[in-house]
């Protein structure tokens, strides 16, 4: 195997007793679009300071093409943080900004010019070139952020929630578009986010991170579909979870329902455990493997699709079904209607309890 | 429609209070330049502009720059030196900086003027100073430190580097530190990203502290009365010897004229300088 582009070893950070980042050790390909995601406190953002310089390794190495940059200061990494702030220069304009990086890497005049124009072509801005960031909306200035980092073509462009100040339907648009940014410029990109669902449109592998260490590296799809424990299951999407207890061969719940599976996680004993199925998995009627019925309890609206909530005698909680909209035109399901639902073996996970 | 007079009520004391004390007297300022002087001092109700001519002139015109050389060269070496302390305040923990604050300003809450005799008792010729570099073995004749230009400007510095300090503390405060760690990101080293973001920043509130220490050191008359000895004369020792010595009330009056002008223009620059400040952070919040 060739040797990683980006390589974090076994790399530790402790603020005084605390410890932020636990023994990480990750490989990161070139040109690859990955994404730290976890809780607030989780260590992802420390992480990525690591990367940029920020903070200084307490054990451990980070390597980039196979040599070490843990001792460099972070002028001298070839790599560019793109802060959750933006951290634009107040007192100097757009064009100002996003040549400084350049200016410091003493480029001749014209050729700073030159590669100003150019990104600020790219990021739509051209005409905003001689605004101070506080004329700017807060997507022009996210979007002068990225321009200021990318200018510099960094081996690594590392984000720190760079769609975070973003409302709701700017951030949709951003996600493609730094997507697309991405594969042009053909850098790898490093972002950290505590949003799941911006995590699985926009990453190529998904690292979940849960008190300073990696729970579980992914491609999203892989996240998503075979998450290998509990919380990772839980922190992405909706999960719907049952205790159950092992039952010779099988599973079962409390009330004594079999549950079928195909996936059971290392680290299933004898006695209490945890299924768990996604909410799109459960459909009407009782061509699945596993079976329940109840009342439904709630109906959460989504336009796209319904949330249905049953109470069953599974567990207390109520178990949730994904319709979408058709099947529910057809349906009508309505609070207090009695309904049945089922799910297969194979979309059936058994974690730890 | 009713305007609410609840503002205008809260600033009637204020008001009454300025303008009983600082606008009718300058206004009696003003008009006494315009008067000539009585023959045995006093004044002589005719109008006249030679007290204003008399500030011109070059013997007096020569005392006028030489005030603003020092009150300059005083502002100069406060804002460094407390922009250097401020600075430091800053890069403290939080939790500390109030502490450091009120050991700055402490000397504020002693007597202007016991504070200007302390320092006689450190330059004089067998002063603090002289004695520590004996003890420390120095055998040559040591010049008077006290009753010279280089006093005046010591005394001056020491007095009015608490406000430059609490100037430059406030923006150095407010910085974001992202923004210098930006700066290191994108291959600055520490002293350009200094140069380059941290002192551009920061200038508003190092142009409040130049123009306070200017202004307050120009117009000062008790520095250079004790420090600076006799031989030595600010605009402030003139217009004090021509109300109280001389007699001449109306040319005291036309310097202090003069003096107030340069002081309303600076204040009025260090205004527009820190509206313009203030304006782009009003806008960023949006």
């Amino acid at each position: 195997m060739t040797q990683p582009f980006l390589s974090i070893r076994n790399a530790d950070k402790y603020f005084s007793v605390v410890k932020a980042v636990d023994g990480v050790s990750l490989d990161i390909r070139e040109n690859e679009f990955f994404a730290l995601l976890g809780a607030s406190g989780s260590g992802k953002t420390t992480l990525l300071r690591m990367l940029a310089g920020f903070e200084s390794l307490s054990g451990g190495d980070i390597l980039i093409e196979g040599s070490s940059i843990a001792a460099m200061p972070p002028n001298q990494r070839p790599v560019n943080l793109m802060f959750q702030s933006y951290a634009l220069f107040p007192h100097m304009t757009v064009a100002q900004n996003i040549a400084y990086g350049l200016e410091m890497e003493k480029l001749p005049k014209a050729e700073i010019k030159t590669r100003v124009d150019a990104i600020l072509d790219v990021i739509q801005l051209g005409h905003l070139a001689k605004r101070k960031p506080e004329q700017l909306s807060g997507g022009q200035r996210q979007r002068v952020a990225l321009a200021r980092a990318l200018v510099k073509r960094p081996k690594v462009l590392l984000l720190d929630e760079p769609l975070g100040a973003l409302d709701k339907k700017l951030r949709s648009e951003m996600q493609l578009e730094l997507k697309r940014l991405q594969h042009e410029f053909g850098i790898t990109f490093i972002m950290v986010t505590h949003d799941q669902e911006e995590a699985l449109v926009m990453a190529d592998r998904i690292a979940i991170m849960r008190d300073g260490a990696l729970l579980q590296v992914g491609s999203p799809k892989d996240i998503y579909e075979k998450p290998e424990s509990k919380f990772a299951a839980d922190f992405i999407g909706v999960m719907n979870f049952l205790h159950v207890k092992r039952t010779g061969e099988g599973f079962a719940t409390p009330g004594g329902t079999p549950i079928a599976t195909t996936h059971v996680s290392e680290g299933v004993g004898e006695g209490e455990a945890i299924a768990a199925v996604r909410p799109e998995r459960l459909f009407l009627g009782d061509a699945g493997d596993n079976h329940v019925s109840g009342t439904v309890s709630d109906i959460a609206y989504h336009g796209l699709d319904l949330l249905v909530h049953v109470k069953t005698d599974l567990s207390d909680k109520p178990v949730i079904a994904r319709m979408t909209a058709d099947v529910a035109d057809n349906h009508r399901p309505e609070i207090g209607q009695p309904i049945a639902l089922s799910w297969f073996a194979r979309d059936t996970h058994i974690f730890p309890a | 429609m009713t305007t609410d007079r609840r503002p205008l009520l809260l600033m009637t004391p204020a008001l009454l209070w300025l303008t009983a004390l600082m606008v009718i007297p300058c206004a009696l300022i003003l008009v006494l330049a315009f008067f000539r002087r009585g023959v045995y001092g006093g004044i002589e109700y005719t109008w006249t502009l030679e007290n204003i001519a008399l500030v011109f002139d070059p013997l007096y015109f020569r005392i006028f720059l030489k005030s603003a050389g020092i009150a300059g060269l005083s502002a100069c070496i406060a804002c460094v030196l407390g922009y250097a302390a401020a600075y430091a305040i800053a890069a403290m923990p939080r939790r500390r900086q109030p502490m450091l604050l009120f050991f700055a300003v402490l000397p504020f809450w002693s007597n202007y003027l016991v504070r200007t005799y302390a320092w006689i008792v450190l330059l004089n010729r067998e002063g603090l100073i002289v004695n520590i570099a004996r003890w420390l073995g120095y055998q040559g004749e040591l010049p008077s430190m006290l009753y010279t230009e280089q006093a005046v400007i010591i005394g001056l510095v020491y007095n009015y580097l608490p406000f430059v300090i609490l100037a430059c503390y406030a923006p150095l405060s407010r910085m974001n530190a992202e923004v210098t760690e930006v700066s290191r990101d994108l291959g600055a080293s520490a002293w350009t990203t200094f140069r380059r973001v941290t002192l551009p920043m920061t200038v508003p509130g190092i142009a409040t502290g130049f123009v306070f220490v200017f202004v307050l050191s120009i117009g000062n008359f008790v520095t250079p009365a004790l420090l600076g000895g006799g031989q030595f004369q600010m605009i402030g020792n003139l217009v004090y010897a021509q109300f109280i010595t001389a007699n001449d009330w109306p040319f005291g009056a036309a310097l202090s004229m003069v003096l107030i002008l340069i002081m309303l223009g600076l204040l009025m620059g260090q205004a527009v300088v820190a509206d313009r400040a203030a304006g782009g952070k009003g806008r960023a919040d949006d």
